[in-house]
């Protein structure tokens, strides 16, 4: 502690701190407690009454599985295409020395494309083209949605790159993509998977794009959407329900590995002392 | 070998930067140069032209203020954000131990990737007539019956974009907050300085860049926003997006066209000059040598 806060302004920053954290979790913890409420009626379920049976229900919805499979394919696509492309991208950014700050804004900046924007307008692109909306399209589409998040996350992993090492790995002859299977790779590789499954997610739970660009097969999000506004029923809550915990619990898996991460750094630090 | 290659880093950067290209720039091209096609109400035909027709629309049917309404609506989230982001970002950064550390930054993380439509959805359980807020109003005997007006409001709109953006507010100033060399703040502590003294005068502006990053990344997002005036808002709440959207039920892709011209160029206008004053890149480029 840097600045002695005093015991009443701590206690005056926690509490704005979980009030910030329940203005974001409260309400769809909220909705997961419902989905597992038998009753029609949406409300907390007693202890003695939770039930899976909205989400045993989930089966016969032909609708929500087919945009589930589809939601499914179209994320794993963009996962390993924005993966690569951020890798790249990074690789790139640490090579460069000059505009270093311009390709970085050049990758980031679609970030703060409105969805609505970008997806009309690549919709527009398309037919102008002649390219029929389909799958390919929403994984265009997403794939520049998850791009920065990926960069960000793989140059962050980049921290673990010594110039040195590459440089006595290029003192020992080895040439550029020798360095960059034998050391580069390895030390990223933690980013490269927090990218994909981060990619993974975004592509997952994103609607506005895919409103626009989806063909036929609407994603989950877009035919929830249509459902969330047709009188919302249990089924809705179960599937919503469980899309949030899975998105949860891969962002948890993440951090446990980064938590494990630090702990062997920190013993094998200790060890070398 | 003897001829002249290409330096490495332009191979790689040529995959990223054809798709940045593709599915980026050139949208945003279209986007621009359609706003001064003309559109045929009859047809719903469009075709190339230089007319001002799609942003003279802007001005009818009272169109511009919801412009100046989503403007008004970003720049209010952006503030109660950054209110809450500070001390949020302080406590974890400066008060929470390592383990809680690490818990609390996942929790700010997790947001980002879960769906902004389905936290959205949510807000009309809590907020509902038949929400737990109005059962709690009534248990209490606050009210006898229902509030109407926290649901399908302003009211209602506001706390959702709140609950969606606000990890957008926190991220930055933990960047920047990291970037405080401590020894600062014990030489104020030092010399006397209370909490408040040494808050003001040291640790606010040097993450000046932070604060002005978080709300900018608000501000831009709720701009950019649909979902949450979709799922909370009133009968006539409009946002930009969402008026891009009705704009779009005619096919007038001129006057949508000249509705997201303006807001790109508020968007990047933005993100732009604060990348000049305070260097946002630096924020994200420090980790890296």
């Amino acid at each position: 502690m840097m600045l002695r806060e005093g015991l009443a302004n701590r206690v005056l920053l926690w509490v704005v701190t979980v009030a910030g954290l329940l203005v974001i979790y409260a309400p769809p913890l909220y909705l997961l407690a419902i989905s597992f409420n038998p009753a029609l009626q949406p409300g907390l379920p007693r202890l003695s009454e939770l039930s899976l049976k909205w989400y045993a229900s989930l089966r016969q919805e032909t609708a929500l599985i087919g945009a589930l499979e589809q939601s499914l394919i179209i994320a794993t696509a963009t996962a390993v295409l924005a993966t690569i492309m951020s890798l790249l991208a990074a690789l790139a950014y640490f090579e460069l020395r000059a505009r270093r700050t311009a390709w970085l804004l050049a990758v980031i900046l679609p970030m703060f494309v409105p969805g609505v924007i970008q997806g009309l307008a690549l919709s527009a692109v398309f037919t102008r083209a002649g390219i029929k909306a389909s799958t390919l399209t929403v994984i265009a589409g997403h794939l520049l949605w998850a791009m920065p998040f990926a960069f960000i996350v793989i140059l962050t992993s980049f921290a673990a790159v010594r110039r040195s090492y590459l440089v006595a790995a290029a003192d020992l002859g080895a040439n550029w993509g020798r360095q960059f299977i034998d050391i580069t790779l390895p030390l990223v590789r933690p980013g490269l998977i927090s990218a994909f499954i981060f990619s993974f997610l975004l592509s997952l739970n994103e609607f506005t794009r895919a409103f626009y660009l989806a063909g036929r097969q609407n994603t989950l999000p877009v035919v929830l959407f249509g459902k969330m506004n047709s009188g919302a029923s249990p089924v809705i809550y179960a599937m919503s329900g469980a899309i949030f915990l899975i998105s949860v619990l891969c962002v948890v898996l993440i951090a446990l590995r980064f938590l494990w991460q630090a702990r062997v750094a920190d013993s094998g630090r200790r060890m070398a002392r | 070998m003897s001829r002249a290659r290409l330096p490495i880093s332009s191979m790689l950067m040529a995959p990223p930067l054809l798709a940045i290209l593709a599915f980026g720039l050139l949208p945003l091209i279209v986007v621009v140069v359609w706003s001064f096609w003309s559109w045929d109400p009859v047809t719903y035909w469009i075709k190339p032209d230089l007319s001002l027709a799609g942003y003279a629309g802007i001005l009818e049917a009272g169109r511009w203020t919801v412009i100046v309404s989503t403007l008004i609506k970003a720049f209010g989230t952006a503030l109660l954000c950054l209110l809450i982001a500070y001390p949020t970002s302080y406590a974890i950064h400066f008060l929470a131990g390592r383990r809680l550390n690490v818990i609390l930054l996942a929790l700010i993380t997790i947001p980002f990737f879960t769906s902004y439509l389905i936290r959205s959805f949510s807000w009309r359980l809590v907020l509902g007539r038949a929400g737990i807020i109005n059962d709690w109003l009534q248990a209490v005997g606050i009210t006898d019956a229902p509030v109407d007006w926290l649901l399908f409001s302003n009211f209602a709109v506001v706390v959702g974009l709140v609950a969606s953006y606000l990890p957008f507010a926190i991220f930055p100033l933990l960047l920047s907050m990291r970037r405080v060399d401590p020894t600062y703040l014990a030489a104020a502590q030092d010399l006397g300085a209370g909490f408040w003294k040494g808050l003001t005068t040291i640790l606010l502006p040097l993450t000046k860049s932070g604060i002005f990053a978080g709300f900018l990344f608000v501000f831009v997002m709720v701009v950019g926003s649909s979902t949450e005036v979709q799922m909370l808002g009133g009968a006539g709440a409009s946002i930009v997006s969402v008026m891009i959207n009705d704009v779009m039920r005619v096919a007038n892709y001129p006057m949508a066209f000249a509705i997201s011209t303006i807001v790109l160029a508020v968007i990047f206008g933005l993100v732009l000059i604060g990348n000049r004053i305070f260097g946002l890149a630096s924020l994200f480029e420090d980790q890296s040598p």
